[in-house]
């Protein structure tokens, strides 16, 4: 068991050490802003106003004592108020983050459920001329569109002809369900189609890696049928580069969301920061992008986590 | 008396034939080949001579899925490769069991070791019998390897486990595809031990594919010496050894320490294997060979049966061993 | 790496590539493309800064074949500028910080522990921030605009190459001929220019590829959000920003920039594929 645990505090620490980091990326960023660090964040404060929260947020000490008191302040929860609207940071993001949250997960369900059977079955269908040009041609067209060009189609398409979803208005999941499920589904499906050809490509590759695998040639010699040999075999282990696609896949959900949620107007965080740029609200801008790359190496670390539980050989060899 | 054994396996005139560019490679060619109940028969040969296409051939699997270009195998009485869906499944799991070269990659490395055990049709083993099972090929700590993962065993012991699983069925024909060839020498003879001794207390056929002609000679009732996809020799091993009639076995047994006899030298065997493209009508060996005559250059050599022995050459004789040996000084010489 | 070795290699590679339909499909898509916005300013197809070549929000005519925009600008002729500044930008970046990360990279992972776990450590936060989110920060520091847009395809290349660089780094220095040539005297120099370089190259140069797409993919993103490329120049990414303001009215302003910057994508990346399976033939397709 003490590999077990060596493990956990191993990939504990390196995210700690990776989340220390991007923080102080952040905080430089924020400081190479040309200015005076309160006029950025305050603009059209007056100098008493200003000085009072230099004072409030330690910006009147030197550069590291801002520094740990901004991060003082983070760990507490203290994400600063936006210029905006006064609110605290945190509690706009609360009210932003389960659309966000929603859309990546229901991408990624729909990456995995429409991407893996399909590489699984043109990686079973093998490596012949036609298979191949079939599957490289669909995960490239897949990985290429761009999902802002996909939602813009998507957008043309279904304001201009009833087809049963719905573009431009949100509804709140407790409103109406259906109505709300309406709305998400073409963000899903732009979100979704990088994430269907990645799956499905790596899903491809892996199923020709496992093919190879002595264990499965002996599987398959021992009288073992297809569908016994995926099922116990495959899934087990295909999953331990599907996660490592799937957490890349996330981190770019996180992101890559800004874009559709400002195409179908969704009420998320992406949404939410990108006009905190454009508005300069710096308070917020800095918080979203912290969270939003925090959220990412934790990602990460559950992921070295599931790989070990997964493949008990990586928990020997921790180091790396 | 003279006890006249039904063969179980019989193969004839098979072809198998890998796709390569831009000529198909040729791995086993026109080959013939029998084996009875309760004998231990060893494939021998260097590697790329086709004796693990051919020991893969005998329950009708290949590692890269070909079939067969010619000829027919027959295990058990069925042709192997004309079975089918659940008609194969159900052979390869009752009839048959394997064992392989690397023992630790032919474990899924993500389940505990006795959660790989299963019964003919697929369904999870149950614990006691793989208890007894595993404590049947000599490992003694049976609930802690259970509940190992494989990385976590030795080679010897993991080969063990793989040795437990082909027997799990009790199958009438166990084929091991260089059992040893990635363990260390100290355990080599005692999986070897226990293979012979698992095969001769249930009477079964074991296939035993190596390149080591020292365990070859020990544990195996008969040997086939493969070259170039063809049996070039075959006879119990002990006379075949002792008294090659091939050229190739000749020259294969001075290469190797321990065979050389009183005041003999170690040789190599001049030359290169074969490319083994296209379909050779003539001797594959001839190129390498001392004791070459022009029509091995022609010909296909025919294959003679004397008594309990066959052989593939155009030389005339049978004591041939001496004579090699003294032609192959004078080729060096 | 001499000159003649590097043309052998690209020989080679040309020739497995056009083997093989969908590679040399995609290449020469991708060449057709380069080749009509290079020499798009002399072609008959008005200038992308042309105002009134054609009527305001009109579809499609012989003379401007992707229709033209509310100023009565030819699309076609904006997307063959956008492809150009899209193509060049994203280009113009990769080099510079593909080039770093592989030279920081070699050079880390074989002379310093140290270095290569700061290093490493480095490409791992800058890692953490998605690419869109890394370019709110830069342009919070230094303005919209398309010095923002190539710091921030850099800032993604950069830890990119510098991680897949110095994986193959590691795994060419556990090979047994590093060892052999160290033991044999080879000099220093050498070592790293004929044993390892060499072996390395093929992984920058596929990395440059698949980089150059995401790089197009990256400016498009941010120009779309209207903080890449500024007006009057455009990319593509900008002018799909400019037909979703006319989406309802005008679709042909998306559809052309939008194909366009799909299909340039898609060859690049298929390129990619083509030359990743060449240089590693246990990538299978």
């Amino acid at each position: 068991m003490r590999g077990l645990v060596g493990f956990l505090l191993f990939r504990v620490l390196s995210a700690s050490v990776t989340l220390l980091g991007l923080t102080l990326v952040v905080f430089t960023a924020m400081h190479l802003i040309p200015g005076d660090f309160t006029e950025v964040l305050v603009p059209r404060g007056t100098p008493e106003f200003r000085k009072a929260l230099a004072e409030r947020l330690g910006l009147d000490g030197p550069l590291y004592w801002q520094y740990l008191t901004w991060l003082k302040n983070l760990v507490s929860g203290d994400f600063g108020a936006s210029l905006i609207t006064s609110q605290p940071v945190w509690k706009e993001f609360a009210g932003r983050l389960p659309v966000t949250m929603e859309l990546a997960v229901l991408s990624v369900a729909t990456s995995i459920a429409i991407g893996a059977p399909l590489g699984l079955i043109s990686g079973l269908a093998g490596t012949g001329r036609f298979v191949s040009a079939i599957s490289r041609v669909f995960c490239g067209f897949t990985v290429s569109l761009p999902d802002f060009f996909l939602g813009t189609i998507f957008l043309y398409v279904f304001s201009k002809y009833a087809l049963g979803l719905t573009v431009g208005d949100f509804v709140p999941l407790s409103v109406n369900p259906e109505a709300h499920f309406r709305g998400m589904a073409l963000p899903v499906l732009s979100l979704s189609l990088l994430g269907i050809g990645t799956v499905a490509a790596v899903t491809r590759e892996t199923v020709f890696t496992l093919s190879d695998q002595d264990y499965v040639f002996a599987a398959t010699v021992r009288g073992r049928s297809m569908s016994q040999i995926v099922r116990r075999h495959f899934v087990r282990n295909a999953s331990v580069p599907l996660l490592t696609v799937i957490s890349i896949y996330l981190g770019y959900l996180l992101g890559g969301s800004i874009l559709i949620e400002q195409l179908f107007s969704l009420p998320g965080i992406g949404r939410y920061i990108f006009q905190a740029v454009q508005a300069r609200d710096y308070p917020v801008v800095q918080a979203g992008v912290v969270m939003i790359a925090a959220a990412f190496v934790l990602t990460n670390m559950l992921t070295d986590i599931a790989y070990g539980v997964i493949d008990p050989r990586m928990r020997a060899g921790h180091e790396h | 008396m003279i006890e006249i054994k039904q063969p179980i396996i019989e193969v004839r005139d098979l072809v198998v034939e890998y796709k390569s560019h831009p000529l198909p490679v040729r791995a086993l060619d026109a080959v013939d080949f029998t084996a009875s109940a309760d004998e231990t028969v060893g494939f021998v040969g260097e590697s790329g001579s086709g004796k693990s296409t051919l020991a893969m051939a005998l329950g009708g699997v290949s590692r890269s899925g070909v079939r067969p270009s010619r000829g027919s195998v027959q295990t058990f009485g069925r042709d192997v490769f004309a079975l089918r869906g659940q008609d194969r499944r159900r052979f390869l799991s009752e009839d048959i069991g394997f064992v392989f070269q690397n023992p630790i990659g032919s474990l899924d490395p993500t389940r505990r070791i006795g959660h790989q055990f299963f019964t003919p049709d697929g369904q999870p083993l149950n614990e006691k019998r793989v208890e007894e099972l595993l404590s049947s090929v000599g490992l003694e700590d049976t609930g802690r390897i259970m509940a190992s993962f494989p990385h976590e065993v030795s080679g010897g012991m993991a080969q063990r486990v793989c040795i437990a699983m082909a027997i799990s069925v009790n199958p009438p024909l166990l084929i091991a595809d260089e059992p040893t060839a990635a363990l260390d020498a100290s355990v080599k003879t005692q999986i070897l031990d226990l293979l012979t001794e698992l095969r001769a207390r249930a009477r079964s056929t074991l296939i035993l594919v190596s390149h080591d002609l020292h365990s070859v000679r020990k544990y195996c009732d008969r040997v086939c010496v493969m070259y170039g996809g063809r049996i070039v020799e075959a006879g119990p091993s002990r006379d075949v050894f002792d008294c090659p009639r091939h050229p190739y076995t000749a020259a294969l047994l001075r290469s190797i320490p321990g065979f050389e006899g009183p005041g003999g030298r170690i040789e190599p065997i001049p030359g290169y294997p074969p490319s083994l493209n296209g379909q050779a009508s003539n001797c594959t060996f001839a190129p390498r060979c001392a004791l070459q005559i022009p029509v091995c250059r022609e010909n296909r050599p025919p294959v003679s049966v004397e008594g309990d022995r066959t052989k593939c050459c155009w030389l005339p004789g049978n004591e041939i061993g001496m004579e090699i040996s003294q032609a192959g000084r004078g080729y060096h010489a | 790496m001499s000159i003649e070795a590097t043309m052998k290699f690209f020989v080679r590679l040309r020739r497995a590539m056009l083997s093989d339909t969908v590679s040399a499909v995609a290449a020469v898509v991708l060449v057709l493309i380069l080749l009509i916005s290079i020499f798009g300013p002399f072609l008959p197809i008005g200038k992308p800064d042309q105002i009134g070549f054609g009527p305001r929000l009109g579809g499609w005519s012989w003379s401007a074949p992707m229709g033209t925009d509310q100023l009565g600008r030819s699309v076609l002729a904006r997307v063959l500028q956008g492809i150009r500044v899209t193509f060049v930008l994203s280009t113009v970046s990769v080099a510079i910080a593909g080039l770093a990360g592989a030279l920081v990279g070699i050079s880390a992972t074989y002379f310093h522990r140290l270095a290569d776990e700061v290093a490493s450590r480095t490409a791992d936060i800058m890692f953490a921030f998605p690419p869109i989110l890394l370019g709110f920060l830069v342009v919070a520091i230094f303005r919209p605009g398309v010095t923002s847009a190539m710091a921030v395809i850099a800032l993604i290349t950069f830890p990119t190459m510098l991680r897949v660089v110095r994986a193959s780094t590691l795994s060419v220095m556990r090979r047994d001929f590093m060892l052999v040539a160290e033991i044999s005297g080879v000099s220093f120099v050498d070592r790293i220019f004929r044993h390892l370089l060499p072996n390395v190259a093929n992984v920058i140069v596929v990395q440059t590829i698949y980089s150059i797409s995401l790089g197009m993919l990256i400016e498009s993103s941010l120009s779309f959000l209207g903080l890449g490329v500024q007006p009057p120049a455009a990319s593509l990414g900008s002018l799909l920003r400019d037909g979703a303001t006319y989406l309802e009215i005008a679709p042909w302003l998306s559809v052309g920039p939008g194909i366009i910057l799909a299909l340039s994508i898609m060859s690049i990346n298929l390129v990619g594929d083509a030359t990743r399976s060449f240089v590693d033939p246990t990538y299978r397709f």
